[in-house]
């Protein structure tokens, strides 16, 4: 890619100075002329029905303007997802039933965030309290409470079922038949969440002419603006969610949330701005957080370590609604198949409803603690086969051209090479297995190895992107799209692609981005696709520009338009580059030779163009993506034997991302969700008893700081090319990486200490339980 | 509660603002002064997102009354730039990837920039030790490691 000036170069962010002088604003910063501000009431109790709300009394404080309940609102249901067979569950604000402690059952817009706090100690709420109940496995026996009665049921026997995905092929039972080894064994995730750094907040103003302007810290506008639309009851027109800069996300805020709802209708009640803000206490008590995943893992293989069979039981604990339970469940169908050839399958996956808070996706959605369980068991599998991990799993990996079960290709997989240069840069071989020659010493050291793969867009709302590229009279150009940056980088990565296609500058490059009113239509920055399906869009866009620039500049120029070149903010003739106009002359001429008509480039694209939607998450048929990463993660650590202390010393990371647009935002990728896993490994967990919080501030929760910075090192594998005028795959490159790396901790933890952690987080005590045992059986 | 009338010297300007004695350094800040680079992340002095310096030291603006700060010299984060030109930092900031999400940025550049004035050549260890105290949680810290060190050692 020798040619390219933009693309595959570390170019810094477009916004570094608004950021680097405080001066982005986000939604926490925005404030409007007669603002009001909101505050939330929420359900004290696990699992009761409403009896009564009397909001009389907060009505009468001094200061507040409007109190609201379910019964103000049209009590339309919402879902993560929407389908026949998943309607949606969940009112914006609870009518006659709570489900779990922190939903949302009241909110009060005020004056102040004081007075509106005050409010909400004066509504009187009779509650009959209901039996709940919290464990997923419990929820799933016949004699459980209830959770959705009068719901239709996926499965009549299990009444908390929310959702249910089962696939398969082959027959496992003649795999595990002719397997030499079997191995059964039980993984458990933990309760993790995001802590984005900027809490949950929105600013709401409906304004006179009947239109809803919404900014939120949010995923993606055109989510927001359906969901909002339908709970209002407002056309989507009147609906506009506007751009705020985005402090953190990782996942925890793409869906529609209760303080956005009550934000808009606060707003529309008292026709006053309303903004809510959480505190970090409520994000931690009641806000989404990630997906708590079991894994019951039974693998057959050979004598040689090929995979015979492989037979998955998931179970997710959704919390009170179904929140993106019954996609993970399918996602961990996909995050077992797509690295390794599994000639006989059988997945079953539940989610199961209990009376804890609903949880979101979280970075990765499920692929983190289900790769852990799979690249667990597949070292164990290896150790008592004699093999080495690095062999068994390229012995199994995905190779070009493989075609996934569902029909979908894995195209030019690089897996095999990630395998192969991730070991051999961290000389893997040498490093493995040293235990027993250090057992003396206090501190131990291992290696681990884990991969993952990870879809880059799928079909689901809105299914495509749209862009638009405008020509400015002085020779800068205005790229509009729908897409938010939320820090990952988007509007960087999209304007080197402006400026390559284009040959101007990054710095002759606007962004109007965001805007579901002024801006086209956008995929969302929560499916992994904003880099190859956006960027498609914004190269056509471009692309279209510059072929109606160059039509222009071909009569300045005589010659024909594809003799030209674009380049430095010159327009010449191929072969005779003396012969040139520059870019703003060239646009000038254009808006006089076409009489007045601007340039305004367009660009759409959508992954699977001709497939008509998304797979079936019940069954898992049909096509999920067409783009597909591939990584190897290695983690080097050390561990105090006397402490069960684990440090991570050495990450590295071997992706197949596509080819890297933007180096130094990929790198900036790979370090955050190395510092993530290393969390999600090693400390974190959302503590909870009987559906109440515990963990509720970072004191409680542990996330990396600063002095717990891993060394990150990165090996790129480049298995796709950027060329003008042909769509480009790269790969997803923020998700992805979590996984593998969760896996290899687990990996080099075993390694250093011969103790096989199965439930995250590997707490110090886990290792030190597990060195106790085996002293125990040694003896 | 009555308001009672504060000075506070922000980024050497002086700044009148009535506001109840118990209102913190990071809400006069924000909502009176307009000053939104401090961002308030917990609320609670866990995270360091509201971090400004006071005679030169970082403090928690969430955790201290703006009272407290009368009489003393306040910088923030758009107090850092001098007619247009960027401090050291946050042009290695923006150099070297260390801005992500960029809610963190505020309070640890500033954060950055006592570390260094009080030790012009610090470690590596000495910058990590110096930033345990402001959370991000998009960049895994490598970056804004390089960053401090860029900025340290002159290069951008």
């Amino acid at each position: 890619m020798e040619d390219l000036l933009f693309i595959g170069k570390s170019i810094p962010r477009k916004d570094g100075v608004e950021k680097a002088t405080g001066r982005a604003l986000y939604t926490v910063d925005m404030v409007l002329p007669g603002m009001l501000w909101g505050k939330i009431l929420r359900s004290p109790y696990p699992h009761a029905r409403i009896l009564n709300i009397d909001t009389s009394r907060a009505e009468k404080l001094h200061g507040v303007k409007a109190v609201i309940t379910g019964n103000e609102t049209l009590g339309i249901k919402h879902g993560f997802v929407e389908t026949p067979r998943y309607p949606p569950d969940q009112y914006p604000l609870a009518m006659d039933r709570v489900r779990y402690i922190g939903e949302e059952v009241a909110a009060v817009a005020a004056v102040d965030e004081y007075v509106a706090e005050e409010a909400l100690n004066l509504i009187q709420v009779d509650y009959e309290e209901l039996p709940a109940v919290f464990d997923a496995e419990e929820a799933m026996k016949p004699g459980a409470p209830e959770i959705h009665p009068s719901h239709p049921k996926v499965k009549e026997h299990y009444k908390n079922i929310g959702g249910k995905t089962e696939s398969g092929w082959g027959n496992v039972e003649r795999g595990f038949a002719d397997s030499y080894l079997i191995r059964e064994d039980r993984f458990e995730g933990q309760l993790r969440t995001h802590c984005y750094m900027e809490p949950q907040a929105t600013l709401a103003s409906f304004d006179f002419s009947g239109k809803l302007n919404v900014w939120t810290s949010s995923q993606g506008p055109f989510i927001k603006r359906a969901k909002l639309a339908a709970t209002l009851g407002l056309p989507q027109s009147n609906v506009r969610v506007l751009k705020a800069y985005v402090g953190g996300a990782y996942g925890g805020k793409i869906d529609l949330f209760a303080h956005e709802f009550c934000a808009s209708l606060l707003s529309i009640k008292t026709q006053k701005p309303v903004k809510i803000v959480c505190s970090r206490d409520e994000v931690f008590e009641s806000a989404r957080h990630g997906q708590p995943i079991l894994v019951e893992l039974k693998t057959g293989v050979k004598k040689n370590g090929t995979l015979l069979a492989q037979q998955v039981k998931v179970i997710n604990n959704s919390g009170g609604y179904r929140g993106s339970g019954v996609v993970v469940i399918f996602l961990c169908w996909g995050f077992v198949m797509l690295c390794y050839r599994i000639p006989n399958l059988k997945y079953d996956g539940y989610s199961v409803y209990t009376n804890n808070p609903v949880r979101a996706p979280q970075r990765g959605h499920g692929a983190p603690n289900l790769r852990f369980a799979v690249e667990s068991q597949m070292d164990m599998i290896a150790e008592e086969l004699g093999i080495d991990p690095v062999e068994i799993r390229l012995k199994n990996a995905r190779q070009p051209g493989d075609i996934l079960p569902n029909e979908d290709s894995v195209r030019n997989c690089g897996l095999i090479e990630c395998i192969e240069r991730a070991a051999e840069t961290t000389q893997f071989k040498e490093k493995y297995g040293r235990k027993e020659s250090s057992k003396e010493h206090r501190f131990r050291r291992g290696i681990g190895m884990g991969v993952s793969s990870y879809f880059s867009g799928s079909l689901i709302y809105p299914n495509a992107s749209a862009a638009l590229v405008k020509l400015n009279d002085d020779g800068t150009v205005s790229l509009l799209t729908g897409a938010l940056d939320i820090g990952q980088g988007a509007e960087t990565i999209l304007s080197q692609i402006v400026a390559e296609e284009l040959g101007v500058s990054m710095d002759d490059i606007r962004v109007v981005a965001a805007d579901t009113e002024t801006t086209p239509i956008d995929i969302g920055v929560w499916i992994s696709g904003g880099a190859y399906v956006t960027g498609n869009a914004v190269k056509l866009a471009a692309s279209d520009a510059r072929r109606q620039l160059f039509e222009a500049a071909a009569q300045e120029l005589e010659a024909s338009p594809e003799e030209l070149i674009a380049k430095n903010r010159e327009i010449f003739v191929k072969d005779s580059p003396g012969r040139s106009i520059s870019f703003t002359q060239a646009v000038t001429a254009s808006i006089a030779k076409r009489r007045g008509n601007p340039i305004i480039g367009q660009g759409h694209f959508r992954t699977m163009k001709d497939v008509p939607a998304h797979p079936s998450l019940a069954t898992t048929k049909g096509r999920w993506s067409d783009n597909y990463a591939f990584d190897a993660q290695v983690a080097e650590v050390e561990v105090d034997m006397e402490t069960g202390q684990v440090k991570l010393l050495k990450a590295t990371t071997a992706h197949d991302c596509g080819f890297p647009i933007n180096p130094l935002i990929v790198e900036g990728q790979i370090d955050g969700q190395v510092s993530m896993a290393q969390g999600h490994a090693l400390w974190e967990e959302v503590l909870m008893e009987k559906g109440k919080t515990i963990s509720t501030s970072f004191l409680d929760y542990k996330i990396p700081c600063a002095k717990d910075m891993v060394e990150s090192h990165y090996i790129d594998v480049i298995t796709e090319k950027y060329e003008k005028d042909i769509p480009y795959r790269t790969k997803e490159v923020g998700e992805g990486y979590v996984s593998g790396m969760v896996a290899a901790i687990a990996n080099a933890v075993y390694d250093a200490t011969g103790v096989r952690v199965k439930t995250l987080p590997i707490h110090p005590e886990k290792i030190l339980m597990g060195l106790k045992e085996k002293k125990h059986r040694g003896k | 509660m009555k308001k009672q009338l504060i000075e506070l010297r922000i980024n050497g300007e002086l700044c009148e603002v009535a506001a109840e004695s118990q209102r913190t350094l990071l809400e006069v800040l924000r909502e009176d002064l307009g000053l939104t680079g401090a961002k308030e992340a917990c609320g609670t002095g866990e995270c360091g997102a509201c971090t400004v310096l006071v005679d030169g030291k970082p403090i928690l603006s969430c955790l201290t009354l703006a009272i407290e700060a009368q009489g003393k010299e306040i910088t923030t984060i758009e107090g850092l730039s001098k007619a247009g030109e960027l401090h050291p930092l946050q042009k290695a900031f923006i150099q070297q990837g260390a801005i992500q999400c960029g809610y963190c940025t505020s309070g640890m550049i500033l954060n950055a920039k006592s570390i260094l004035d009080e030790n012009p050549k610090p470690s590596r260890e000495e910058i990590l030790k110096g930033l345990e105290g402001n959370l991000c949680r998009c960049t895994g810290y490598n970056k804004i490691l390089e960053a401090v060190m860029a900025a340290s050692t002159g290069k951008d």
